[in-house]
């Protein structure tokens, strides 16, 4: 465990530890863009340059090592020219278009300049003209110009995703990056590139002009897409929610997440969602649906009434909705919709895997808790024979892995009585007539609760945003079907009314000189 | 004639080029030699002879043997062929004139440093020496003296020529590999040095045509007959390939420590008749400019051109006369540089390419009087800034250049014509 020191202060750190790592535990800040902990060290982009005693040159902190006694410095005047001028070589034949630049407000590139430039720039020639609007494939867009050659997504594809479609054509200052003859870039995976590109050249064609960064909250949540449970952060405002990125947990997604993950926020936002509940046929609140059909479930209770269970809901919702059939409505007619059975247990090696829910195994532990042993079969001849009555259906909220969805609704339509809880729209749902409750459900961004992935790691989420206000979690479907009313919710803490729940501290502004210098602009 | 022909002695003899010419000339009487000693006892000897790589950056052979790990694992040796530096062409006469010399080299070098398969990284340009190579291969694996139990010394080596797809930086060592591997030609981060993660990841030891061509005089007369010539520190003889306005350009062959001016009187046949001597690069365009005051102290070594703030590099003396034009003669250097940038690093990427516009705007009556200064600046600020030793071959030129002949560079930006030749860049290649 060598001992270093970083500006002047000791710093500990593992045997192997690159100098820019060390900097990351002791929280002092380096400027870089080619370094990425989840890529090789490339050091091209030479910015992360410190000054080590002894040693007459600066050196890149990326590629150097810690070794005992070490005594780095990276705010010396020395330092500091080196990385103003490495800004300025980054920024020679950079195009001035932050104003329409989809990266502006989160630009590496802008940053740098803050902390280091504001200079009259000395290049007075003309600069080198690169490819805009480049189509890598059906995720990306490039901007060769504003590409500052940091070679991240060129390591992404031959380290991360193997897929090698990316790689630098040509030499000095007419480099750019580019996709292999014939071979678009078109992976599993291809946003992560988008991600660590430090500029606005990569860009997501979903995302891209869609909105200003600076618009958009974010929160923490976990990723539903699969029974991996990428930890991810969601970007909404209140017009909904506009795209996912990953967020780095060691243990379960590393820096990455895929890309079918990231269209999650798509079935989360209002226009596909469910917005008023159904009973009989009668548009109504959700909670009042779900109310209405719990003088079904009075009537019909016992074997008669099975409950239907997607893997995409909470541990705490699985818990309170199971409890309510078990106890209450003294069934264990339980079941466990499966989509795509047959690809359950595969992986792709990185990070998707073949059961597309959150939550298997959570589901299956509470089923377990609570002696669960039904099976399709058993509902498939309950409903022939007309043992079963009333089906009550949670799910699902990805619809889009569940591609037998018509065929089970068709089958599970033919109880007498269907309530079916569901956060998104579906024509073949609404369109069913006679004793169907229809009652809109929240999403995984819209309440709190518990996802265990497929290594059964307990991962809590957040709720991050409220998209159907309305809308009910199955917890809160448990009790109103069971005929009990909601607890009130606990009240907002007191805030005065001028202040606005997201306005920034005065300290905050004080840091964006902008604010305070704009006659000087 | 301080000329001594070590290396050189038959390369006039057209037979030479073929292994009955080599043999006929004592070729490969030295490999039985190397095969009955220890690969270390090689090694040592190498080390003894004070033998420095001649391919640019002088260091000691025997020395980045040494660095090989001894874990077992498979190494390569790799001849570094990739002559790309302006002014530079003493390898392709050496791959011309006598290939079996290089490979009666590059067999002694890898018994020694055990390796079991060699490349030949040759500049893709060089369509005749791969021909040349390429037949004296053949030849050597015809006679057994490539291949399997190589002479009955039970010792395996194999040996291929790669054609580079021509990039300068190829030449920098761990460019080559990564060319060798089949990836675009960029150096690689060092650590981990070649030796001990090279080629495929595995340990390398890449060294020079004419490093791995002295190796079999120095196991065949040993390291104290090779010592002589040279100096101390600077020991054996080199190969200069001198270019310019000389009366007589060519590849000479002298001992290190040689007086510079001599190569170019004596040697050379001295300046075109009528001019004086206005300056000289004496080791490739990578190497800073010696005037010509500064011509007369220096020797043909690695202590005394460092010394003068220069090198020895590759041995390339570019002689330039007086009516050379420094402005044009750096441009020409500097949009060299920035067209062979490999595009990686940034500072090297963007820096080259900048100094290329300043220089062509200077040169075409554009320039202004800070953009000399600015020259100075942006390639101080390249110098020991990146990767490999390209930005500093692209910046070091300019210094010098803008640092000794000043005066031409503020009349070209005053008058917008050159001082020496008195007229337009257009003029001036038109």
């Amino acid at each position: 465990m060598p001992k270093c020191t970083i500006n002047g202060k000791e710093v500990e750190v593992k045997e192997g530890t690159s100098i820019i790592e060390a900097m990351q535990v002791s929280g002092d800040r380096i400027a870089h863009y080619c370094w990425h902990p989840g890529l090789s060290v490339a050091g091209v982009c030479r910015l992360c340059v410190v000054e080590i005693e002894g040693n007459p040159r600066v050196q890149i902190a990326c590629n150097t090592m810690v070794t005992e006694g070490m005594k780095i410095n990276n705010t010396s005047e020395k330092v500091k020219d080196t990385v103003k001028w490495g800004l300025d070589f980054h920024l020679i034949n950079h195009p001035l278009d932050c104003p329409i630049c989809d990266q502006a407000g989160e630009c590496g590139l802008q940053d740098q300049y803050m902390e280091y430039g504001k200079y009259d720039p000395e290049m007075a020639e003309a600069k080198v003209k690169k490819h805009k609007v480049v189509d890598l494939g059906p995720t990306v867009v490039l901007d060769s110009e504003r590409c500052i050659l940091c070679s991240r997504c060129v390591r992404f594809t031959e380290e991360v995703s193997k897929t090698n479609e990316l790689g630098l054509f040509n030499r000095g200052d007419r480099t750019e990056i580019g996709t292999h003859d014939g071979m678009p870039l078109d992976n599993k995976y291809s946003l992560n590139t988008v991600d660590i590109c430090p500029v606005g050249a990569l860009t997501s064609k979903d995302f891209r002009f869609r909105q200003r960064v600076w618009y958009l909250k974010d929160g923490d949540s976990v990723c539903n897409g699969c029974s991996t449970g990428c930890n991810i952060k969601v970007y909404y405002n209140k017009e909904g929610l506009f795209r996912i990125k990953p967020v780095y947990n060691e243990q379960v997604n590393g820096h990455w997440m895929c890309d079918s993950g990231r269209n999650a926020y798509k079935f989360v936002n209002r226009e596909a969602r469910l917005l008023k509940g159904i009973a009989r046929g009668t548009e109504m609140a959700p909670g009042a649906a779900a109310k209405s059909a719990s003088e079904v479930l009075k009537s019909t209770s016992g074997d008669a009434v099975a409950l239907v269970l997607t893997a995409q809901y909470t541990v705490e919702e699985y818990e309170a909705i199971i409890k309510t059939f078990v106890e209450e409505f003294k069934t264990k007619k339980v079941f466990f919709w499966i989509n795509n059975k047959e690809t359950f247990d595969s992986f792709d090696g990185l990070l998707s895997r073949g059961d597309k829910n959150p939550n298997t195994k959570g589901l299956l532990k509470v089923m377990e808790k609570y002696g669960i042993s039904a099976t399709w079969t058993d509902l498939s001849a309950g409903l022939a024979n007309g043992s079963i009555k009333t089906v009550v259906v949670a799910g699902p909220e990805n619809q889009a892995v569940f591609p037998e969805y018509n065929e089970k609704l068709k089958e599970l339509s033919k109880a007498q009585n269907l309530i079916w809880m569901q956060a998104g729209k579906n024509e073949a749902l609404t369109a069913l007539t006679g004793n169907v409750w229809i009652i809109p459900m929240k999403t995984f961004v819209e309440k709190d609760g518990t996802f265990i992935n497929h290594s059964g790691l307990e991962q809590k989420i957040k709720k991050v945003t409220n998209v159907v206000s309305e809308a009910l979690t199955v917890t809160e479907a448990a009790l109103l079907l069971s005929g009990k009313n909601l607890a009130m919710p606990m009240m907002a803490p007191f805030m005065p009314t001028n202040q606005r729940p997201d306005q920034v501290e005065l300290e905050a502004r004080k840091k964006n000189e902008f604010v305070f210098r704009r006659g000087s602009l | 004639m301080a000329e001594i022909k070590v290396l050189s002695e038959h390369y006039h003899l057209p037979e030479y080029q073929t292994l009955a010419g080599y043999k006929a000339k004592g070729g490969y009487e030295t490999l039985p030699k190397a095969f009955k000693m220890q690969p270390q006892q090689i090694i040592d000897e190498v080390k003894a002879s004070g033998l420095r790589g001649r391919g640019g950056a002088g260091f000691p052979t025997g020395m980045k043997w040494g660095f090989l790990p001894k874990n077992g694992e498979p190494r390569y040796l790799l001849c570094n062929a990739d002559e790309g530096e302006p002014g530079t062409f003493k390898d392709r006469m050496m791959m011309e004139r006598a290939p079996h010399q290089l490979i009666e080299g590059m067999i002694i070098s890898a018994f020694a440093i055990g390796s079991h398969k060699g490349y030949i990284y040759v500049r893709g340009e060089y369509v005749y020496p791969i021909d040349v190579l390429n037949k004296a291969i053949k030849e050597a694996y015809d006679a057994g003296l490539l291949g399997k139990n190589i002479m009955g010394s039970g010792f395996d080596f194999d040996l291929d020529v790669y054609r580079g797809a021509g990039a300068y930086i190829c030449g920098e060592e761990t460019g080559m590999i990564s060319s060798l591997e089949g990836l675009k030609g960029q150096p690689k981060l060092k650590p981990p040095f070649p030796a001990v993660q090279g080629y495929l990841r595995k340990p390398t030891i890449v060294n020079n045509v004419e490093t791995l061509a002295a190796v079999t005089y120095i196991i065949k007369d040993g390291a104290q007959a090779y010592r002589k010539h040279g100096t101390e520190k600077s020991a054996g003889t080199k190969l200069f390939s001198v270019s310019g306005n000389v009366v007589k350009p060519g590849n000479y062959e002298v001992p290190l420590g040689y007086p510079l001016i001599d190569l170019i009187n004596k040697e050379c046949g001295g300046m075109k008749p009528g001019r004086k001597l206005k300056a000289i690069i004496p080791g490739g365009s990578s190497a800073p400019v010696l005037t010509a005051e500064e011509c007369g102290k220096a020797n043909l070594d690695y202590e005394s051109l460092a010394g003068l703030g220069t090198m020895l590099g590759s041995g390339a003396v570019i002689v330039m006369d007086d009516s050379q034009c420094m402005v044009d003669m750096l441009g020409v250097l500097t949009h060299f540089y920035a067209h062979e940038s490999c595009g990686q690093c940034t500072p090297c990427r963007e820096g080259t390419g900048w100094l290329d516009k300043i220089l062509h705007s200077i040169l075409e009556g554009r320039g202004r009087l800070q953009d000399i200064d600015l020259l100075i600046k942006v390639a101080d600020n390249m110098k020991g800034k990146t990767i490999c030793a390209l930005s500093d071959a692209a910046a070091l030129p300019v210094l010098s250049f803008v640092t000794k002949f000043r005066d031409e560079f503020e009349f070209y930006v005053r008058e917008g014509r050159s001082k020496v030749k008195g007229t337009t860049y257009a003029e001036m290649h038109h």
